[in-house]
């Protein structure tokens, strides 16, 4: 099993630190941030795989975390992880690209589950850009989302037209 | 009590509640890591393991409960954001009978929902419609008696929707159970409430039911 690295940012020091060692002990590297200002450092120091991210935190908040690692690292796949969020909430955070929105607190072992599926969907797209990059259709994985961006907002227009 | 100050409590409220699910999702991450560890020895190095790794899922259990709980409560606080708003009366019924539940509960009372099969959209002012059907169970559950029950039904007709509130059980002394609420006070209020919210109330003392019927225009 390849180890996958997560970052876990939460401002719930004891909580976060926690829910790391249980994720370390399960083989698999994780760290930590406890603020966005934080997270956006470090991922910009080592990148990880997956981030689990919280949507409430004091500074930058998380919908604007996630909006800034879709934005420049479209390769890293976010899991929102939060306490009472709204329908809303969940609306916004999957149209900016999150991978997944889960309420907390989480059973470990579906964390872990969605955190693998994750990095397996992140694993697809890196192959995928490189399928078309290497025809020299694409260049980046970047463009590869925002291509597939363009052509769901297509959709949503010609859905919208069928109404 | 005005709009601000309603507003004002549910946002201190879902603060609040807000912060108890963060206390308790450490409880839970805690305890699960109490969990692994304690699973990893063997019993010959840890000879209360038996003893702890069955206390630590009652923990979790009670964890469960407290999230249910804030949950509830956070998504009642958000009633309050703002005055009107359109809802799913089912929904809405299933959310109060959860909070209702406890005090049905203490007098050993079953409260019980039969949501209409269809979905019934509405447009209201939330607070108000919780509080009119809330202040209808507490008045059929004053009278009743242990071992009863409380059904709340939920229906639509034409253009408007009704919740009807009645009490299966005995009733002690013979008493009429709405008798004391049909000449109280807070039925003023209540009728008050009922009228803001364009509907009305009809009450029945013989067959212990309460029939609330909204306008849904």
């Amino acid at each position: 099993m390849e180890k996958i690295k997560i970052l876990l940012v939460d401002d719930e020091k004891e909580f976060v630190e926690t829910l790391s060692e249980r994720i370390r002990m399960r083989d698999h590297d994780s760290d930590v941030a406890l603020n966005g200002e934080d997270a956006l450092k470090r991922i910009d120091d080592d990148l990880p795989d997956v981030v689990v991210l919280d949507l409430k935190m004091p500074g930058i908040d998380g919908m604007e975390v996630l909006k800034r690692i879709r934005s420049a690292y479209p390769d890293v796949q976010v899991i929102m992880l939060t306490g009472h969020g709204s329908d809303k909430d969940e609306k916004e955070a999957r149209k900016l690209g999150a991978f997944e929105y889960l309420q907390k607190p989480v059973e470990i072992d579906t964390l872990m589950k969605k955190i693998k599926k994750a990095y397996k969907q992140k694993f697809e797209d890196s192959m995928m850009a490189a399928t078309f990059a290497e025809a020299g259709e694409f260049d980046t994985a970047k463009d590869i989302l925002e291509s597939e961006e363009e052509n769901n907002s297509e959709d949503d227009t010609e859905k919208d037209k069928d109404k | 009590m005005s709009n601000k100050e309603i507003e004002f409590i549910g946002k201190i409220t879902a603060g609040v509640t807000h912060e108890i699910n963060n206390v308790l999702a450490s409880i839970k991450e805690i305890s699960g890591l109490l969990e692994d560890l304690i699973s990893m020895s063997s019993n010959e190095s840890f000879p209360y393991k038996e003893k702890f790794m069955n206390a630590i899922p009652k923990i979790q259990e009670q964890v469960k409960r407290g999230v249910n709980l804030t949950t509830q409560l956070n998504k009642f606080s958000h009633l309050t954001d703002k005055p009107k708003a359109d809802i799913e009366l089912n929904e809405f019924l299933t959310h109060l009978v959860f909070l209702t539940e406890r005090f049905a509960r203490i007098k050993n009372i079953e409260l019980l929902l039969i949501p209409s099969d269809e979905r019934i959209q509405i447009s209201t002012l939330p607070i108000s419609l919780q509080m009119v059907v809330y202040n209808c169970v507490a008045s059929l559950l004053y009278g009743s008696s242990a071992g009863g029950k409380i059904i709340i039904q939920s229906a639509i007709n034409n253009e408007n929707y009704l919740i009807s509130i009645k009490y299966d059980g005995e009733v002690p002394d013979n008493k009429k159970l709405l008798d004391d609420m049909s000449v109280a006070e807070e039925l003023k209020i209540l009728e008050k409430t009922i009228s803001e919210l364009d509907g009305n109330i009809q009450m029945d003392t013989t067959s212990n039911s309460i029939i609330l019927s909204f306008n849904n225009n």
